[in-house]
């Protein structure tokens, strides 16, 4: 993308004498800027979302007051946060203390470099790309241990030892997993591993279940595969049931119990931006990327015909369980499916695949950890480090070599 | 067993360490024994077969008038017998001692240590006496009915109370 | 072969921590995430009630009873009424007793909600939290109606009631009944069988009967012990021999008898009983009756002393009331519960991880408003 950017900068007459570096210099530039920028409304309208979520979870309204729906709420807090006073403890580790969220914040904003949003909204289309995400997100943990350490509190200690723990011990079940999707592809471009899971075939290819041919639907193993990866990440990215070093109620707020203003704010953007990050992973790694699930016209039909007989029932069960009709779910599907019908060109956008679907997909698992968070308690830290060393791993590994058999077995393979 | 059996044993258990039974002015028919012997008799009370009182729920000092004795009243209650006694003893005003139960029941730990805090009465053998619901550095022991306030506690005024 | 043993170190939990519910301090001796020795420090909300007590009139120490306790200000103020009623003689109204009751046990539901909610939300599940508050709005809704007051009532004066229930009282808290059971299923959904939470809370912080009644511990903590004492039961006051209502009692059914677990467990039921006992109550309230006829010109006790004894929502609530046969008591001691279960923590939460401990302290469920007192 960096280079087609140049190429369209030299394109112009009047920019033509700038020359490939200063061409290219200038669009690694704008990526950069337009990366971060991503993160940072990322995370202010995920943040929105999270109260939102939370609310609807919790019979509360959530923010109502600034905005609309008290949209606005996140952008106040923001700029709230931005004019807080940056307080230093006066025994802090004052280097460490000052750099230890930007290293967070750092580790978290370049890994999206590698992801790719569509098939042509792609930063870098590095070969190693799963590689290199999977490596720089672990630096986030340097950060982390930094900024407990620099802290001199107890707590922040605390917080930065669990963490340090945590994380490094999920990177291995995690990365194990995701090396069971290399060994099917064949390769770490992210790019390659999304091009990979287009069409539509059978579910684990022999039961005759018109699935698309994302990984998670390609053979038993993989689909175990996806469900360990996200348990994974969720500890990696610390958030409910494994938000053991932030733990609000043990650890005050953990790593973060002596930062405030800004640089709390950063820990935020942080934490949100390894939450997209994991969804996005998940959604390229397992759910066909930004490959549309209806992957033809007559698909996107069926589909959409699928959907609405589920909100249809759904529709039933809700007047079942609490005596009240919500005609919403039903008609807004059923918009959807004659539109479908109707107007062809719409099924066949649909259907294509895109930026729409990739984020979709990412909203759903970004939904999907919120409700994790809102529904389980915390487990322990000992527990944590037990689920990790004691089952995941195993399992992983276990996986890892159905994964090879398989491929084996059903010839895609050979030795 | 009534409260008046169990007065009956202790008398024929500790003699004169028992010095009265009252049961006027009271709902609670009280024992009142010596100071000297309170461990004992709550270490009887607490091991003998037929009085098991395994519980003490409630331990309160207690000034009158300002001028006579200090008193300590245990509330004991047995909870697989289910009867009650209470005993209350007399100590001192000035450079009150009692022998502490805290290792017996351990309820009284901080009971003691609130009686300790708020009358002044000290417990001898208490694992680890001192003041639980006032600072440490606080002046008098404000139940007691001669306590008068100080005027200022580090600085800032106490108010005074009418 | 010992254990890796490096050096110990001092944490302060508090006084101003997320999870020592209110002004505690625990200090803490840990040696990295066990801790080997718990130190809890009060008296940071110590507002000298004793002391207040022996300067105010009878009548005017009641609201005080209710500072005591806040999130069971009804049963604190009951105890107190009982006690100085017992020593005056004075014989209630039936429709005051009945009355006393339900409020007493609407103020237990409410209380267990607190109690069942914050221990979620110690081991990190926040939303039951916000159920337990959903309906602890309606019953403080119910008491608003009755005494004007959300939190602290002084609605139960000695003698009498200060108001009688405005019209429409019984058929709202009937409504409020009848969907309590569907709520209580909807925790029991949430937190009580979430596999996480069983890991979190059973077999953690065993207390047996024998630690539990030397260390004077009283209420659900004891019961879930399974010990089988409560005082409605064992010396029963007011009118409470006259409903049918259980005993729930701990039985380990996720681990050891006397866990964490068991201590919520049994106030999630006896959530249920109390709105049984209500039930009843509200059945059979009598139509008729002055609730301020019994209330005494001159409250004068007779000179004596009292200890009197009533099941809170924490546990065993006593109040040692001497009386000089003047209008101003001469002691007033509250044996308040959660200072005697608070007192158990080192016993229980020693070589526990700071987790655990937490745990522990949410299952205790303690107020430090009267604690300190």
């Amino acid at each position: 993308m960096i280079q087609a950017l140049a190429n369209w900068i030299l394109s112009f007459d009047i920019l033509a004498g700038l020359g490939n570096p200063i061409a290219w210099g200038l669009s690694l530039f704008v990526v950069s800027a337009l990366i971060f920028a991503f993160v940072a409304v990322n995370a202010i309208v995920l943040v929105y979302f999270e109260r939102k979520v939370s609310a609807f979870m919790q019979v509360r309204l959530g923010p109502m007051r600034v905005g609309k729906f008290g949209s606005l709420q996140t952008v106040a807090d923001a700029l709230k946060l931005l004019q807080k006073e940056d307080i230093i403890p006066r025994s802090a580790d004052k280097i460490l203390f000052l750099i230890g969220p930007w290293v967070i914040l750092v580790a978290s904003v370049v890994t999206f470099a590698a992801i790719p949003f569509s098939d042509t909204l792609l930063a870098a289309n590095m070969n190693i790309g799963l590689f290199y995400v999977v490596s720089i997100s672990s630096i986030v943990v340097l950060g982390i241990v930094m900024a407990g350490w620099a802290s001199n509190n107890k707590w922040s200690l605390y917080g930065a030892m669990r963490s340090a723990a945590q994380i490094i011990s999920y990177e291995i079940p995690v990365g194990i997993t995701l090396i069971a999707v290399v060994a099917v592809v064949g390769s770490l471009n992210l790019q390659v591993i999304v091009q990979a899971q287009g069409g539509v075939g059978n579910l684990f290819h022999w039961i005759p279940l018109p699935l698309p041919n994302w990984f998670i639907f390609h053979n038993p193993f993989l689909f175990l595969a996806a469900f360990i990866y996200l348990i994974g990440a969720t500890a990696e990215i610390n958030r409910t049931p494994f938000d053991i070093p932030e733990s609000e109620s043990e650890l005050v707020a953990g790593f973060m119990t002596e930062y405030s203003g800004l640089r709390w704010a950063l820990f935020f953007l942080s934490e949100y931006a390894n939450a997209t990050l994991v969804a996005f992973l998940v959604s390229i790694v397992f759910l066909g990327g930004w490959q549309s699930p209806f992957a033809d016209y007559a698909g996107a039909q069926i589909g959409f015909l699928v959907i609405t007989l589920v909100a249809v029932m759904w529709t039933l069960y809700v007047k079942a369980k609490a005596q009240r009709l919500s005609i919403y779910p039903v008609g807004i599907s059923l918009v959807i499916t004659l539109a479908a019908w109707l107007f062809p060109g719409f099924a066949v956008w649909l259907a294509s695949p895109g930026l729409f679907w990739m984020l979709m997909k990412v909203a759903s698992i970004i939904f999907l950890l919120m409700w994790f968070r809102w529904t389980f308690p915390r487990l322990r830290v000992d527990q944590l480090m037990y689920v990790s060393w004691k089952v995941i791993l195993p399992i992983s590994l276990v996986n890892l070599m159905g994964v090879a058999v398989w491929m084996w077995l059903t010839g895609e393979i050979q030795f | 067993m009534t409260e008046q059996e169990i007065y009956a044993d202790l008398t024929a258990e500790f003699g004169d360490k028992i010095i009265e039974f009252v049961v006027e002015e009271t709902l609670n028919p009280t024992v009142v024994v010596k100071a000297d012997s309170l461990a004992d008799i709550c270490t009887y009370l607490k091991d003998t077969e037929a009085l098991q009182f395994d519980s003490l729920m409630n331990l309160a000092g207690h000034d009158s008038d300002g001028v006579s004795d200090l008193s300590v009243i245990y509330h004991f209650h047995s909870t697989f017998l289910d009867h009650y006694i209470t005993l209350k003893i007399f100590t001192p005003r000035e450079d009150s001692t009692v022998d502490s139960v805290a290792n017996i029941y351990r309820t009284a730990d901080w009971h003691e240590r609130e009686a300790w805090d708020l009358y002044g009465i000290k417990f001898n053998g208490h694992p680890d006496l001192k003041r639980i619901l006032l600072e440490e550095d606080w002046e008098g022991h404000p139940l007691k009915k001669d306590y008068v306030a100080a005027e200022f506690y580090r600085g800032m005024r106490i108010a005074k109370v009418k | 072969m010992g254990r890796l043993h490096a050096e110990e170190m001092i944490l302060n939990m508090g006084p101003q921590h997320p999870s020592t519910h209110g002004v505690l301090r625990l200090k803490l001796r840990t040696d990295g995430e066990i801790v080997s020795h718990i130190e809890p420090v009060i008296g940071y909300l110590h507002r000298s009630f004793e002391k207040h007590a022996e300067n105010l009139e009878y009548q005017q120490v009641t609201p005080f009873c209710g500072r005591c306790d806040y999130l069971a200000a009804m049963g604190s103020e009951h105890g107190y009424a009982m006690a100085v009623e017992k020593m005056m003689g004075i014989e209630l109204p039936e429709r005051v007793e009945y009355l006393r009751v339900i409020f007493a046990e609407l103020q237990r539901i409410a209380s267990h909600l607190v109690a069942v909610g914050t221990f979620g939300l110690d081991v990190g599940a926040i939303t039951p939290f916000i159920y337990c508050f959903r309906e602890r709005e309606l019953i403080l809704d119910l008491f608003e109606m009755a005494s004007g007051a959300r939190l602290l009532y002084n609605y139960i004066w000695i003698g009498g009631l200060a108001h009688d229930i405005p019209p429409g009282f019984v058929e709202k808290t009937y409504e409020f009944l009848d969907n309590f059971d569907t709520r209580v299923a909807e925790y029991n959904q949430i937190l009580t069988g979430n596999k996480i939470f069983i890991e979190r809370a059973a077999d953690i912080g065993v207390m047996t009967p024998e630690v539990a009644i030397n260390y004077g511990v009283t209420g659900p903590s004891l019961r879930a012990s399974g010990v089988n004492i409560d005082i409605r039961r064992t010396q029963p006051y007011s009118i409470y021999d006259r409903f049918d209502f259980d005993v729930p009692l701990g039985e380990g059914a996720q681990g050891t008898v006397g866990d964490s677990w068991d201590r919520y467990y049994v106030r999630v039921r006896e959530m249920e009983e109390s709105a049984r006992i209500i039930r009843q109550a509200l059945d059979q309230l009598p139509v008729e009756g002055d609730v301020k006829s019994a209330i005494p010109r001159r409250i004068r006790p007779p000179k004596g002393e009292i200890y009197s004894r009533s099941e809170n929502a924490r546990g065993e609530l006593g109040y040692y009331v001497v009386s000089n046969g003047k209008n101003v008591p001469l002691r007033v001691k509250m044996r308040s519960p959660a200072f005697s279960n608070l007192s158990v923590i080192n016993e229980i939460g020693q070589g526990w991880m700071i987790s655990d401990v937490i745990a522990i302290l949410g299952s205790l469920d303690i107020v430090l408003g009267e604690i300190d007192r």
